[in-house]
Formats: structure tokens, C-alpha cells, sequence
């Protein structure tokens, strides 16, 4: 439940209206594991109150996070609601989660998933890890950042083994590897300087001489200059550059070392704890839907173009055909589909810390991630 | 001076002691209530990052500063001379004015890709993005200023044949300082808020960061301490600014007139 479904159901007067956005506030909140729940529960009910809003619906007691939302009858096991947060825009770096869903494997194993749909900012760690959503999609590096502040959020799967991550050039310039980057100027490379592969990149390339601009989110800018570069995944943006008539050529920031699980499925572990049975059906149904997607597709690709109608079908199809050898590498077995390994995750810790992303001795990589649940038939 | 003293005291006692116990209330609710660090830093902890990251904020502030007070400076020349023009013609003023009305409601966020797209990316455009913020106040202050003259004082200029040059330079404009002070004030933060914003899609360099920058960066890296940090920069600066236009203002206006009410003995 969100708070848009909230505003979307509720009642056509705007008394109704304001209530339901609080009652959607109010969800928020109480699912959230702020100190301050009951007392801003206690100061919205006040309001809600007072502008006659339905008040019925705050009148229930503070149920575990999605249990609220499924009325069903009593005859019937309610499924299990459950949210799953994104990252990013839908795209085929979650493709299959939304197979998952489109093919039914969640709610066999009796999950209801909601798959919340993100964009940049979006607080996915913050959300995981305080309880507003029981599961989320991010990546490794993120997850490591997260744990150093706090953030209780582990990683139960991975997808895909090895990184897209990419610093997309024209092909006309040359530019054979991210070394040869070293002392070009003038040169404009796109990326966003605070992620931990960008400054794994200015560590390792001397870019003194080359202007560092914010990531703009489209290609645009690279389709006008020939001395630019830009952050992307290889399954995506290189498409929309060819398609415009661009020249893109993927420099792979994995060549370089830099090599960080991608589109994670992550919990926090108090659920893992709490509820192993839960945790565990998810991951199963994603490996699922995972394994489907990079079969079939197509009735994926075009449900995730109906969630997010900037993604074409096309760009999905080239994506899913990108991320193949990144899912199932040459001598990796398909069984083995969602695992990590403690090395990869020793390693990309001690590279942030390389580079003062994370502080010295911080984190424990083992227990950034657990294999329980990939491994578990 | 002692006089001066304790007025000094009474200013600035209360919002410091407001401070005090504001931050102390935080720094308990942190502590009490178990706040984990990527919901809600300490204070204690967002002094120690301010203090750690003190070089990089202080080279940030020059970068975001200078970009802030060149384009402020743009926007005070530019948004005068077009009141200027807006001044000696009705029909100037009636087909040009909506579009400057359409500069401040315009979306800045939404623009200013754009303008890194068409002017490129660096220094430049920042200082861009920061005058189209702070010129409409300028703009529309001055205008206000150069139109409401004192109506005798009109009579007594067309009574002894002056020019319009004249009537610009010697009445004109000397009455509608004080308007322009006020627009420059408000202006004064808006450049602040343009530049940061600027800095958001523009990048000067690879190791020149100003403070939109560290904004992003730390968020990204779900440092929220820092992020206090820079913002918390960002809002000092904003205010020291301000305080500096506000010093100049008064300064302006005790040479030429009593000044604005609140400052008059």
C-alpha cells in the first residue's frame, strides 16, 4: 500500500482527500521505526479528526507493515503483502523481480508484491533498513555505504554477477580502455562523483585535466560532443546513443577491478531474523522469475513498458541481451543463479576503503550479505 | 559603549541560547531514542563532520561564492538598466515585463540542464543559472522605484524644460535607490540558492567542488552528517550575504537619504 493508492481510493470531497493523504502519511510513519511513531500517529489522528476525514481506518490498531491493506475473508489465508522498493526507473536491471510478478511465482509461494517503482534519491537503503519496505533492489557498494551508517541491510541475492556498470565513449575517439582516458584533455566525462566507482575511477586515472560534470540521466549532451563521456550500464544507455546515431563504445569499470554486485535483492535483518520463511519465498520466487526472464522475456519486457513508458520495448529486449553474460558468465552454471561469493565482497570493501569511501575496518563484509536463502531448496 | 554593549548582548543572546537548547533537545532525542545515523545525525556528530570537512567546505564556499556574487552583480546591473529602459517607455514596459515575471515563475531545476546544454558546461553557466534566479526582484524593485516619483518634484523637472536624460539621472534614479537596495536584498539570497543549484548539474573541474556538489556527493554516499554539514555551510553563507548587502544598502542610503525607517535615529 502507498500513499498514492491511498489519495486514488478515498472519497471524491476534499475532506476525504486530506484524510486519506494523512492516513497515507500516517502508514508511512508507523511503519517506519522512528522513535516518534505513536506520537505522530496520536498528532495525525488529531487532525484527521478535526477535518472529519475517515477516521474509521485510523481507528485500527498499528498492524505489522502490510497486513493492513489486505481485507480479505476470514475463510481465506490472506497473502502476505509485501513491498518491493527499486532503485531506479523500472528497467531490465530489474527485469526478473517484475517476471516474478508477471508470471506469478510470488503469489504461488503466497506473496503479495507491490514493486515500487524508483528514480534518483530515492532512499532505498534508508527505507529497507527502517522498515517502510521489507525488501528493496540496490547495489553492493550502496549496501556497504549503508552499514557503515547504521543501516542493518543485507544482501540475499544477486542477480546479476557481474557489474554493467560503464563510461560510454564515442568510438571516433579511440579510446580503447579507461586508461587511456589519463591526461586527455579537453575531455568532459558525465558521472556522479559521489559514487563510490567514480572515485575508484579518479583514484586509479589521472583526470586532472578533464572536466568532471554531474550525470545528466540522458545522452543527449554525449550526442553533441565527440570529447565527452558518461557513466552508463551497457544495457541501456549505448542503445539510445546508436539509436540516435550515436557512436557509443562501453568502457567497463569491471576491467578496471571495480566489480560491485548489481541490482541486489536486500532485506534488513530483523526480518531475516524474525521472519527466515518470508525472506526465504522471496528470494525463491525472484531466482524464479530471474531464470524466466533471461528465458522469455517478452511478457515482461512489455509489463515493465507499461510501468515506465520511456523504456521501449526495443531498448528492453537489447537489455535483457546485455545482461545475459552479465547474469550467466562463461563458466558460471545457471543453477547457480543469485549467489555471491565472500572474496567479491572483501574485495570491493577494501577498494572503498581505498579510496576513503568507507572508513578503515568500518564493515564486515560477511555480514553485508548471506547465502541461506540462495542456497536453501 | 557600554550602551553599545549590551545592546549587542540583548541581540545576541536570545537566538543563541535558542540555539542552545534546541541543539541539546536534538542531541537527547538522538541519544534517548536510539536515531540511527542515516535517519538523523547528532549535532555532536554534525560539528565533528563540519570541522573535519572544514577545507573542503571552505574551498566549496569560494567556488559557490564567487559564482553567487558574480551573478549577483549581473543581475543588479542587468535588472537596473532594463528597468531603465522599462522606465521611458509604456509599450516597452507592457510587451516586455510578463516575460521577466515568466523568468522568476519558471522552474530553475527544470532550465537548468538546458542551459548547461546550450552554454556548456563550467563556471559560467553556474554564474548563468544564479543571475536568471536573483534578476527578477532587482528588476521589477527598480521599475517600482523609477516610476513612483513624487508628483510636485515631476512638475518642478518639466517646468525647467529638462531632458529625459535629466529627468532619468538627476530624479529618477535617485528616488528609486532605496527601492533598488530592497530588491538587491532579496536578490542577494536568491543568487546563493542559484549557484548551489547550478553546481547541481554543472561541474567546474575535476577537484573544484562547490557546495552543490558536496550536497549531491554526500547524499549519495548516505553521509547525512556531512550533508548537514554542507548544508548547514551553505545557509551560513547564504545569511553572510545577505548581511553584507544589507551593511552596503545602509550604507548607500545614509549617504543620500535617512535611510530606511528602521534605521533612522
Amino acid at each position: 500500500m502507498t500513499i498514492a493508492n491511498y489519495k486514488l481510493t478515498s472519497g471524491s470531497s476534499w475532506r476525504e482527500g486530506v484524510g486519506g493523504v494523512l492516513a497515507g502519511l500516517q502508514f508511512v510513519i508507523c511503519n517506519s521505526q522512528l522513535p516518534f511513531r505513536n506520537l505522530c500517529s496520536l498528532g495525525l489522528l488529531a487532525l484527521c479528526l478535526g477535518c472529519g476525514g475517515p477516521t474509521s481506518s485510523l481507528d485500527k490498531p498499528n498492524l505489522p507493515s502490510g497486513a493492513a491493506s489486505s481485507v480479505t475473508p476470514s475463510s481465506v489465508i490472506a497473502p502476505v503483502a509485501v513491498t518491493l522498493a527499486l532503485n531506479w526507473f523500472p528497467e531490465a536491471e530489474h527485469g526478473g523481480f517484475y517476471a516474478a510478478l508477471v508470471h506469478g511465482y510470488f503469489s504461488e509461494e503466497g506473496l503479495n508484491v507491490t514493486i515500487r517503482g524508483g528514480g534518483p534519491k530515492v532512499p532505498v537503503i534508508a527505507d529497507v533498513a527502517s522498515g517502510v519496505v521489507e525488501f528493496g533492489v540496490d547495489n553492493a557498494d550502496k549496501l556497504l555505504l549503508g552499514r557503515v551508517q547504521q543501516a542493518d541491510v543485507v544482501a540475499v541475492m544477486a542477480p546479476i554477477q557481474d557489474s554493467p556498470r560503464c563510461i560510454m565513449v564515442h568510438k571516433s575517439e579511440g579510446i580503447a580502455s579507461l586508461k587511456d582516458l589519463a591526461g586527455r584533455k579537453p575531455f568532459t566525462l558525465a558521472m556522479n562523483t559521489g559514487q563510490p566507482f567514480a572515485q575508484f575511477l579518479m583514484q586509479q586515472v589521472d583526470l586532472s585535466g578533464t572536466q568532471i560534470t554531474s550525470y545528466p540521466g540522458n545522452v543527449a549532451q554525449f550526442l553533441l560532443e565527440p570529447k565527452y563521456g558518461q557513466q552508463a550500464y551497457s544495457f541501456s544507455e549505448p542503445f539510445v546513443a546508436e539509436q540516435q546515431g550515436g557512436d557509443p563504445v562501453c568502457l567497463m569499470l569491471s576491467e578496471l577491478g571495480f566489480n560491485t554486485y548489481t541490482s541486489l535483492l536486500i532485506t534488513r535483518g530483523e526480518l531475516i531474523e524474525q521472519q527466515p520463511e518470508l525472506v526465504a519465498k522471496m528470494t525463491r520466487a525472484s531466482i524464479r522469475g530471474w531464470k524466466k526472464y533471461l528465458a522469455e522475456p517478452d511478457e515482461t519486457n512489455r509489463h515493465i513498458h507499461e510501468q515506465n513508458t520511456q523504456m521501449g520495448l526495443d531498448v528492453l529486449a537489447f537489455g535483457v541481451g546485455a545482461l545475459q553474460p552479465l547474469c550467466l558468465p562463461n563458466d558460471f552454471a545457471a543453477e547457480r543463479l543469485g549467489t555471491m561469493t565472500a572474496e567479491r565482497w572483501h574485495s570491493l570493501a577494501s577498494q572503498m576503503t581505498e579510496i576513503g569511501s568507507l572508513p578503515a575496518d568500518s564493515v564486515k563484509p560477511e555480514a553485508a550479505f548471506t547465502l541461506r536463502f540462495v542456497t536453501e531448496k | 559603549m557600554k550602551r553599545l554593549c549590551s545592546g549587542l548582548i540583548s541581540i545576541v543572546l536570545p537566538p543563541l541560547a535558542l540555539f542552545a537548547i534546541v541543539a541539546a533537545a536534538w542531541q537527547w532525542f538522538v541519544v534517548a531514542y536510539h536515531v540511527k545515523p542515516y535517519l538523523l545525525p547528532s549535532p555532536l556528530a554534525v560539528g565533528a563532520a563540519l570541522i573535519r570537512d572544514a577545507p573542503l567546505l571552505g574551498s566549496a564556499v569560494l567556488y559557490t561564492g564567487s559564482a553567487a556574487l558574480l551573478g549577483f552583480g549581473a543581475s543588479l546591473i542587468l535588472g537596473t538598466l532594463i528597468a531603465f529602459a522599462f522606465s521611458q517607455s509604456r509599450i516597452l514596459r507592457s510587451s516586455g515585463y510578463p516575460y521577466f515575471i515568466f523568468l522568476q515563475t519558471v522552474p530553475i531545476v527544470a532550465i537548468a540542464p538546458l542551459i548547461v546544454r546550450w552554454c556548456g558546461n563550467g563556471f559560467h553557466s553556474v554564474v548563468l543559472v544564479a543571475t536568471i534566479l536573483s534578476l527578477f526582484p532587482i528588476l521589477s524593485n527598480a521599475t517600482q522605484g523609477l516610476l513612483q516619483i513624487d508628483s510636485n518634484l515631476l512638475d518642478l523637472f518639466r517646468l525647467n524644460n529638462a531632458s529625459r536624460w535629466q529627468m532619468l539621472t538627476k530624479l529618477r534614479f535617485p528616488s528609486a535607490v532605496p527601492a533598488i537596495c530592497a530588491g538587491a536584498r532579496t536578490a542577494s539570497g536568491l543568487a546563493v540558492v542559484g549557484a548551489i543549484v547550478g553546481e547541481f548539474f554543472v561541474g567546474y573541474g575535476s577537484k573544484r567542488f562547490g557546495l552543490g556538489y558536496l550536497i549531491n556527493s554526500t547524499n549519495d554516499q548516505l553521509q547525512i552528517d556531512r550533508l548537514f554539514a554542507a548544508v548547514l555551510t551553505s545557509t551560513l553563507f547564504g545569511i553572510a550575504i545577505f548581511a553584507l548587502v544589507n551593511l552596503a544598502s545602509v550604507t548607500v542610503l545614509s549617504r543620500w537619504y535617512d535611510g530606511p525607517v528602521e534605521h533612522r535615529n
